[in-house]
């Protein structure tokens, strides 16, 4: 068989050839091939390696974003276990966990997937859902036996955000839920916390969200959430309450027992409303601050948000001034009393007699129907200017004799010597008078300076002379001897008397001729009657002859 | 006619053939039928009693099993990153590595089967492709290693390989058995698809490798020495 000259390096079969017992190939022509250098075989683990790189590459292009939540503990949340889920649907897995370096909270590194790329927005919540018992009721009672996982709550805001900071309780109402948060201000714990209702007319219209206490203003900080469409409720003039438990009040009509829902009763709650008579006023921005007060009547109290403060400055005592007592105009109050300034006296020290004694009044415009906002303090302002140069005076009075309490009373006083309003310790003064108790005191205490100037010891000197001679007087004899002839003379009188007493002959006479003299006037009257009729009686007849008549008939043309 | 690919310092003769040692069929003219072992004379291409293709040694013996333990290589990679199995109790999902799935069971205290998984899942894989990688080596920069010793590496290498598929079997019966959903369930990783392949690839790998190489290298400087000093 003839051998085929290949490529130099391929080898041929070995020289040395034993004869073949078979003549196959003799006819057959040798098939040439050419050999490749590289085996075929080296596509396999191409392909492997291509393959796996493609694997890489797709799971890198597909994975999702990895982000990192800040929590206060690592509790229920295991690396590489714990899910991340949304709505209960898995959207990722927790990758990392590791401690922050101050060692006050741990951060956890997850893996989302792809698709869940979207619901990573500014305001996303991230919480662990574990088993919890609160006053809501009991949940996450699943998770003791599957295990603890992480909650997402998509936010509405900004997308692209990669850190976040997990919240150590589910929120209490959903993030870009439609509303209107509100701050609540109060000195007063109370029985407040977060999730407490708030209530209208007893229907729940929101949550109070987180409660905080802020050492620095010493005030209870709360969150509050009013839902759509209930927000609309909520304006300027808007008060809130604290309507925990239940409210009792005993008074001449009776018992009135007030409460809210039963869940306010037992844990608390905030009621919202306006006060009587008042209307509402200006809608509200998002995150205005409102005070909380502590009952209704306080709301009733001080129904009025913006108040002016003045500082009035007496020389008299203040004693019975506390703070909430009342300023009135003419009986109608128009504020009230804040604070006494005691800062601000000691600055100027306790000396000398022309130390004032500073008080914190409020005028508040609502009250005088001027608008509860801004424009009426300015409005109160010009009001008191002017007043001050027309006579404007505060002074104390008493309201209560029996407690000795005083308020501050506003009045126009015509006498009152020229005065202009001051600046006292940031805040504009208005000038005062003294009170209409001092005025009795310095009348009284003229009075007894006259008294005293009063020459009573020569008076009293002569005053004992006068009674001397009086005395003197009516020891003598002519005085001694009047009551006797005073009796003589009455007893003349009497005898006198009885002659024309009833049944003396006086009386008798008198009465006969006044019955002629009766007589006498009756004919009198008589004649004079006739004269009038006929004044010719004296001379004629007194008989009147009939009028003179034509016969009838006669006469005639 | 497809030979070994020639070794660089095999003596050739005159017209640049390659010379085989004397005394082996390949110097004696004869191929040998893989299939029904018939010796016949190699340039008749395909076996006069089967018909099977006839080749001297075996073809592309090299590449292929340098190609072959290369794949294997890779994907032995994700064998043992990815998780061999997965534990689900009450809920709970726990992956395994094989590695993982070794110390795991050395801390429950199964000290014989942890070792067994280990010397079958790990000890023997790499053990064939450092072996395979070196006879490879071996035979293509004809190293003056004992002929004897490593036909005898080859030997082991090719018996012990089939035991590495313990642990896909160990895998394989788990998943079967376990399957209480909800209380407890085990579901096989994408590492038991990458180790299966692993060790279906190095005994592939074994089974392309041609020990007769090895003593074709008989004729190394050494033993032309030894042969020319007689």
């Amino acid at each position: 068989m003839a051998d085929e000259p290949t490529d130099a390096p391929e080898p041929e079969e070995p020289a040395p050839n034993p004869s073949r017992s078979e003549p196959t190939a003799a006819a057959a022509p040798a098939r040439v091939r050419q050999r490749r250098r590289i085996s075929r075989v080296w596509l396999i683990p191409i392909v492997a390696v291509l393959l796996g790189a493609w694997m890489v590459v797709t799971a890198l292009r597909d994975r999702g974003p990895e982000i990192s939540i800040v929590f206060p503990s690592a509790e229920g949340i295991e690396a590489g276990e714990t899910k991340i889920r949304v709505l209960n649907v898995e959207v990722g897995v927790v990758e990392q966990v590791r401690l922050v370096g101050d060692l006050e909270s741990v951060v956890v590194t997850a893996r989302l997937d792809k698709d869940a790329t979207r619901l990573l927005r500014e305001d996303t919540q991230f919480w662990v859902v574990t088993a919890r018992i609160g006053t809501r009721g009991i949940s996450g009672l699943g998770t003791l036996l599957y295990g603890g996982y992480i909650e997402l709550a998509p936010g509405t805001g900004r997308r692209g955000r990669r850190s976040f900071v997990g919240l150590a309780e589910p929120p209490v109402t959903p993030a870009g839920a439609p509303g209107l948060h509100l701050t609540l201000q109060s000195d007063r714990a109370g029985s407040i916390g977060t999730g407490d209702p708030i209530l209208y007319k007893s229907y729940p219209v929101g949550r109070i969200e987180s409660a905080r206490f802020d050492p620095e203003t010493q005030q209870m900080q709360y969150r509050a959430f009013i839902e759509a469409p209930y927000d609309e409720l909520v304006t300027s003039v808007t008060r809130f309450w604290n309507t925990s438990g239940i409210s009792l009040e005993l008074s001449a009509d009776g018992i009135q027992i007030d409460t809210g829902s039963l869940e306010s009763m037992i844990f608390g709650g905030v009621a919202m409303g306006l006060p009587e008579g008042m209307k509402p006023g200006d809608p509200v921005t998002p995150g205005e601050t409102f005070a909380l007060y502590n009952d209704y009547a306080s709301v009733l109290a001080r129904p009025y948000r913006f108040s002016k403060e003045y500082v009035v400055r007496f020389g008299e005592s203040v004693r019975g001034v506390r703070p909430g007592a009342p300023v009135e105009y003419r009986g109608i109050p128009v504020g009230h009393v804040e604070r006494l300034l005691i800062e601000e006296l000691a600055k100027e020290g306790l000396h000398g007699e022309s130390t004032e004694i500073p008080l914190l009044i409020r005028l508040e415009p609502g009250r005088l129907e001027l608008s509860d906002s801004e424009r009426g303090l300015d409005r109160i302002a010009q009001v008191i200017e002017n007043g001050v140069s027309n006579g404007l005076r505060a002074t104390l009075e008493t309201g209560n004799l029996i407690t000795g309490s005083q308020y501050v009373a506003i009045d126009f006083h015509e006498t009152a010597p020229e005065a202009s309003m001051g600046r006292f310790a940031g805040r504009p003064t208005i000038p005062t008078s003294p009170s209409g108790l001092a005025g009795i005191q310095q009348q009284i205490v003229t009075l007894l300076e006259q008294l005293n100037e009063l020459p009573l010891e020569g008076a009293v000197v002569e005053a004992t002379d006068t009674l001397e001679a009086l005395r003197t007087l009516v020891g003598s004899r002519d005085v001694q001897e009047l009551p006797g002839s005073v009796e003589a003379t009455l007893a003349d009188l009497r005898a006198a008397l009885s002659s024309v007493s009833a049944g003396s002959p006086l009386q008798q006479q008198l009465g006969t001729a006044v019955n002629e003299l009766d007589q006498t006037l009756v004919s009198l009257r008589s004649l004079l009657e006739t004269l009038e009729s006929q004044p010719n009686a004296l001379l004629f007849n007194r008989r009147l002859s009939a009028d003179p008549r034509p016969p009838a008939g006669l006469g005639g043309p | 006619m497809s030979e070994a690919t020639a070794p660089v310092a095999l003596p050739v003769g005159d017209d640049a053939r390659p010379v085989f040692p004397d005394g082996t069929a390949a110097a004696a003219g004869f191929a040998c039928c893989h299939v029904c072992r018939k010796l016949a004379p190699p340039q008749l291409e395909d076996c006069p009693r089967c018909g099977a293709h006839l080749h001297v040694r075996k073809p592309e013996s090299l590449q292929r099993t340098a190609a072959l333990l290369a794949t294997a290589a890779v994907l032995y990679i994700p064998a043992n990153v990815f998780p061999i199995m997965t534990t689900t109790q009450l809920g709970v999902a726990e992956p395994s590595t094989i590695l993982g799935g070794v110390v795991l069971l050395m801390e429950h205290g199964s000290w014989a089967v942890a070792s067994i998984i280990f010397v079958a899942s790990v000890l023997v894989p790499i053990g064939k492709l450092m072996s395979l990688t070196w006879l490879c080596y071996s035979v293509w920069s004809v190293h003056p290693t004992s002929h004897y010793e490593r036909t005898v590496l080859y030997r082991v290498t090719e018996w012990v390989g089939r035991w590495s598929m313990t642990d896909v079997f160990v895998v394989a019966i788990l998943v079967a058995l376990i399957q209480l959903r909800g209380v407890m369930q085990i579901e096989a990783g994408p590492a038991a698809i990458a180790f299966g392949a692993v060790v279906i690839l190095t005994m592939l790998a074994a089974e392309a490798f041609d020990p007769r190489l090895i003593w074709d290298q008989l004729y190394t400087e050494g033993d032309l020495q030894e042969e020319m000093l007689g």
